[in-house]
């Protein structure tokens, strides 16, 4: 719980008056310790945490959650889901500590890379396996971590609203990024010379020259690989056929555009050419199996799917309404899942605090709260003066059966 | 209303019970306020965690949130009193004098009786390892008086009481006692509310003890008396008169209440006074 800015621990209102409830802490005013009710007063109201929230709140604590605010901002895009990158909380203050040493050591180097955006040159970098020598020559401008040279390219990689915090925001520590746009790496793989370095980048004394790689790049991969009998069968199977020597896969540049040429052919020889399937409209049927009117039944799960997809387009252009949001993270105790501090992972539940009097959320805004929640759960508590009862809405898939 | 309130009121006269707004909820921090609403026949709903089991949510603590009927019926019969603000009464100087005064007088106790603690237990150690005979007696006078000489008790160690009602209130109980029972009725002017203000008067008139019932799909739970003893025999739901309900409501609120195995209440206050009350019972096919 809490949060630090400044080299100071700061406790968010309703975990402090928590603390207080509980008997674990004293909150001092003007040296007089403040009570229970003076901290009611003074902590809740409707621009910080509303008593119903915290009646939520203290409720979820005592049986034994872990309960965070949410910020809708540190939610990671579809995209970032899908390729399950690291979240970098973190990432900022270790940067900072690193610039603060005079000069690139190699140990730190090869975390540097660890923990630098996986991308494929970074890949094939270490595979490599270049002398650290010429890593200190080529990799410093690319990489922001390595000593005093990557603080001016580390201010362009994060998005301008981290160093202008104000003091009273809650500090995200999530919502520092990576600006992919630019950062670039150079291709090692290819051969000939790397592009020599920017003078103003070294410290000074130090005239970078031009690197030449090539004697280098002899002398990798030159040991003998172990392979068992049936890996030695595999390998020589593929080398009759040998892929390499296509022109379409010398095209691709990288895995991910292999993987999609394999996919391309397979969908190909199965009937299901690109221009029809891979776009956002696909048939409902397909063209190549004769059907006649009558019998025609489109699948309704297309339908469900397709349905989702264009509620959830018109969703990202509404705007959401102020008086639904959700309010909480709940993750499990620490017994049941592993919960870190600094790499929380998933929670276990969404809340959003409404009460009887208040009116029931329409379709559009439980459609976008779980939207905004992403794959975990949306759960509505809804507060009636002291009981609390929690609702959430369930997905359901209409049975397939269609009889005429 | 005026002539069943007499009785009560040649008794003794009503304590006046003093409210505090967190967040525009009436809220009761005092003790003797949560005993007089209590006697008075308001329950109320519990919010805050129970100070020696704070990690546990079947029995909470205080402050007590008032309905916002109840809190309109003890503004009506002038019970209802704005507990002053912080900072309000004394100058802060002299509070902070008192708090320090008292925190010596605590630390002052607290070590006697710690040192009393550590003597009982070197004795308990002493007299239960060897039996009594002289030379083991004489040493443990010795041990005894050089734990006198030698305790001396922490200020780390200083147990603290963080009180859960303001702290200049407690102070002065007595002084503090009175107060202006000047509540402003602060309900919002709709229909809804002031049926339900009609129908819990009437219910509260006539000795039943009421409490909230949204997860029952009503609007309250009607005791035949006190919560702590009794289960509840109806949920009550407050309509107006001349309000068209859709029969499929009537429905699901008749089976929620078999379901639960309460009698629903179909009230409406009638423009001349009493209010009409119609039994929902699920019984079987006739």
């Amino acid at each position: 719980m809490g949060f630090s800015a400044e080299g100071k621990q700061f406790l968010l209102p309703e975990e402090a008056l928590y603390l207080m409830e509980c008997g674990n802490l004293q909150v001092f005013h003007q040296d007089l310790p403040l009570s229970i009710q003076d901290g009611y007063e003074a902590f809740l109201s409707s621009d910080s945490v509303s008593l119903q929230q915290y009646q939520v709140f203290g409720h979820l604590k005592r049986l034994g959650y872990v309960v965070h605010r949410f910020d809708p901002s540190s939610e990671p895009s579809p995209y970032a889901r899908q390729l399950s990158l690291p979240r970098s909380r973190d990432r900022g203050r270790r940067q900072l500590k690193r610039k603060r040493s005079p000069s690139p050591a190699p140990t730190s180097r090869s975390d540097s890379y660890k923990t630098a955006a996986a991308s494929q040159a970074e890949e094939m970098e270490e595979e490599d396996k270049l002398p650290e020598s010429h890593l200190v020559a080529s990799a410093a401008p690319q990489t922001s971590s390595s000593g005093a040279a990557g603080e001016v390219q580390a201010r362009t990689w994060w998005p301008a609203e981290v160093p202008e915090r104000q003091a009273g925001q809650r500090s995200a520590p999530g919502s520092q990024r990576w600006d992919f746009s630019s950062i670039c790496f150079p291709d090692l793989g290819s051969a000939g010379r790397l592009a020599p370095l920017d003078a103003s980048l070294l410290p000074g004394g130090v005239t970078p020259g031009v690197c030449d790689v090539a004697p280098w790049m002899r002398r990798i991969n030159l040991r003998k690989v172990k392979m068992s009998p049936k890996e030695e069968e595999r390998e020589r199977r593929q080398r009759r056929r040998d892929v390499n020597k296509d022109k379409e896969v010398q095209r691709c540049r990288n895995w991910a555009e292999y993987h999609k040429l394999l996919e391309r052919r397979q969908a190909k020889r199965q009937g299901r050419p690109a221009h029809l399937w891979s776009g956002e409209v696909q048939p409902l049927h397909d063209p190549t199996r004769p059907i006649s009117t009558g019998e025609f039944r489109p699948d309704p799960r297309i339908f469900s799917s397709r349905l989702q997809k264009w509620m959830s387009l018109c969703l990202l252009r509404l705007k959401g309404s102020e008086e639904w949001r959700i309010c909480f993270n709940v993750y499990q105790p620490d017994s049941v899942a592993d919960f870190k501090k600094s790499n929380p992972g998933k929670p276990y539940a969404r809340m959003c605090v409404c009460s009887f009097d208040g009116p029931v959320p329409d379709l559009r805004v439980i459609k976008q709260l779980s939207f905004q929640s992403g794959d975990v759960p949306v759960v509505y508590a809804a507060v009636d003066h002291g009981d609390i009862s929690f609702y959430t809405f369930k997905d359901f898939q209409l049975p397939r059966d269609v009889y005429p | 209303m005026e002539a069943e309130l007499q009785p009560q009121e040649e008794r003794s006269p009503a304590p006046v019970v003093g409210l505090s707004l967190c967040d525009s909820a009436p809220l009761l921090w005092r003790l003797q306020d949560l005993k007089a609403v209590r006697s008075e026949g308001l329950v109320g709903a519990l919010l805050g965690s129970l100070p020696r089991t704070p990690r546990q949510n079947v029995r909470l603590g205080r402050p007590l949130l008032l309905l916002p009927e109840e809190e309109r019926l003890l503004g009506e019969r002038g019970g209802a009193a704005a507990l002053p603000a912080q900072n309000q009464e004394a100058a802060g100087g002299e509070l902070q004098q008192r708090y320090t005064e008292e925190q010596q007088r605590s630390f002052e106790e607290q070590s006697v009786l710690a040192l009393e603690d550590r003597k009982s237990a070197l004795v308990r150690a002493m007299t239960s390892s060897s039996g009594s005979d002289p030379a083991s007696d004489e040493a443990l006078q010795h041990r005894l008086l050089d734990l006198e000489q030698n305790f001396s008790f922490p200020r780390s160690a200083l147990a603290v009481q963080l009180s859960t009602a303001r702290a200049g209130l407690s102070h002065c109980p007595e002084a503090r006692a009175f107060l202006e029972a000047d509540w402003p009725i602060r309900a919002q002017r709709c229909p809804r509310r002031e049926a339900r203000f009609q129908v819990f008067r009437d219910l509260r008139g006539r000795g039943f003890f009421l409490t909230s019932a949204g997860k029952f799909g009503g609007d309250f739970l009607v005791y035949p008396g006190d919560p702590l003893r009794f289960h509840a025999h109806f949920i009550a739901i407050c309509l107006a008169l001349d309000e068209s309900v859709c029969l499929l409501d009537v429905l699901c609120a008749a089976r929620l209440g078999s379901n639960v195995k309460k009698t629903v209440l179909l009230c409406s206050p009638a423009p001349d006074g009493p209010v009409r009350y119609t039994s929902l019972q699920w019984s079987g096919m006739v």
